[in-house]
């Protein structure tokens, strides 16, 4: 059933991997699991998936990587560059009107 | 090997190979990460592994979300008519000249050419000698096998690497160097291509040199039907 509803919550990832990287960097596993951990469990789909998603934000400019060894596991690590800084803003104005446009709709007496 | 059926179906799809790697690495240290977090969890490591590899996604999942960027496909698979129809001429040219530029340049330097030819010393002749046989025994076989790897890589249908080296036979580059004894003037140093279509008849007295060279420009099309048996 949950797939039914895929296309409502497309472009969520990207906004909330920019979100998550404005405050730190992070490596692959460490953002899927801050996903699923501040989403309650409700954003989880195949954890792998957001490798793509990753290279895709590196590859338009929103995105910077470094391999980094922490503890002896060298792993590729993601951070926000100045113009994922611009695509981060303009992503959550236009998701919070949304958000409030569809909250009228649903709430509307 | 991990994500063998993930790594064909993406290399067939046409995402380049560099993009396939990062993705399947990135993916098996990821693996790595949720085995062990569910073997903290108390799993034995038979659980801990499906388990981990349930949540890490499908392999139609996994292969699914990176096709959706069109931007991760190799230039071979999105235009293979410009890798395998027109780069072939276009690279054996550039690669022959690369080639003997040097030595056009040091000749030019070092003052040995003249309206008369060339006035070559020894070292210039046996360089020019290296160059040609080079040029004429190992530049195209080089380029024909590069070719094939590249579809190879891809899993591309046979016909392109098989047009591309077509192609190349076809260009026929010839490289020559001739010198009279050191202290002479004369001779020459040059490239020649699609010889054959000017004058046929220079094919039989060159047609020993022609034929080594078609068979080592074959060579490489040896490779690819081995390797696709050897994937079938």
């Amino acid at each position: 059933m949950a797939s039914d509803f895929s296309a409502l919550s497309s472009g969520l990832s990207e906004l909330m991997v920019l979100r998550l990287l404005q405050r730190q960097e992070m490596y692959g596993y460490e953002i899927v699991q801050a996903i699923a951990e501040r989403t309650a469990q409700v954003l989880s789909p195949g954890e792998g998936v957001v490798y793509p998603l990753l290279h895709a934000l590196e590859k338009s400019g929103a995105l910077k990587s470094r391999r980094k060894t922490v503890g002896g596991r060298s792993r590729i690590y993601y951070s926000l560059t100045a113009r994922g800084a611009k695509r981060l803003a303009a992503m959550a104005d236009h998701w919070s009107a949304l958000n409030g446009a569809v909250g009228m709709v649903l709430h509307a007496v | 090997m991990r994500f063998e059926n993930l790594r064909e179906v993406l290399l067939a799809s046409g995402i380049a190979p560099r993009h396939v790697r990062r993705y399947l690495a990135e993916l098996s240290e990821h693996l790595d990460d949720l085995t062990r977090q569910q073997r903290d969890a108390g799993y034995d490591a038979e659980d801990a592994a499906s388990r981990a590899r349930a949540r890490l996604g499908s392999d139609t999942e996994l292969a699914s979300a990176m096709l959706q960027h069109k931007q991760f496909r190799s230039i071979a698979t999105r235009a293979p008519w410009a890798v395998f129809l027109l780069l072939p001429p276009v690279a054996g040219i550039a690669a022959a000249f690369a080639l003997i530029a040097p030595l056009v340049l040091a000749a030019h330097i070092g003052r040995m050419t003249s309206p008369h030819g060339i006035l070559a010393p020894l070292w210039f002749q046996q360089t020019a000698s290296a160059v040609t046989l080079l040029g004429n025994l190992v530049l195209v076989p080089l380029l024909a096998m590069r070719f094939v790897m590249l579809a190879d890589r891809q899993r591309m249908a046979r016909a392109w690497p098989l047009l591309a080296v077509a192609l190349l036979v076809l260009l026929d580059l010839q490289f020559q160097a001739d010198f009279p004894p050191p202290g002479h003037r004369g001779g020459s140093l040059g490239i020649g291509a699609a010889l054959w279509l000017h004058h046929p008849g220079n094919l039989l007295n060159t047609w020993p040199l022609a034929l080594v060279q078609l068979a080592l420009t074959l060579l490489p099309v040896l490779y690819l039907c081995w390797t696709r048996k050897r994937i079938v």
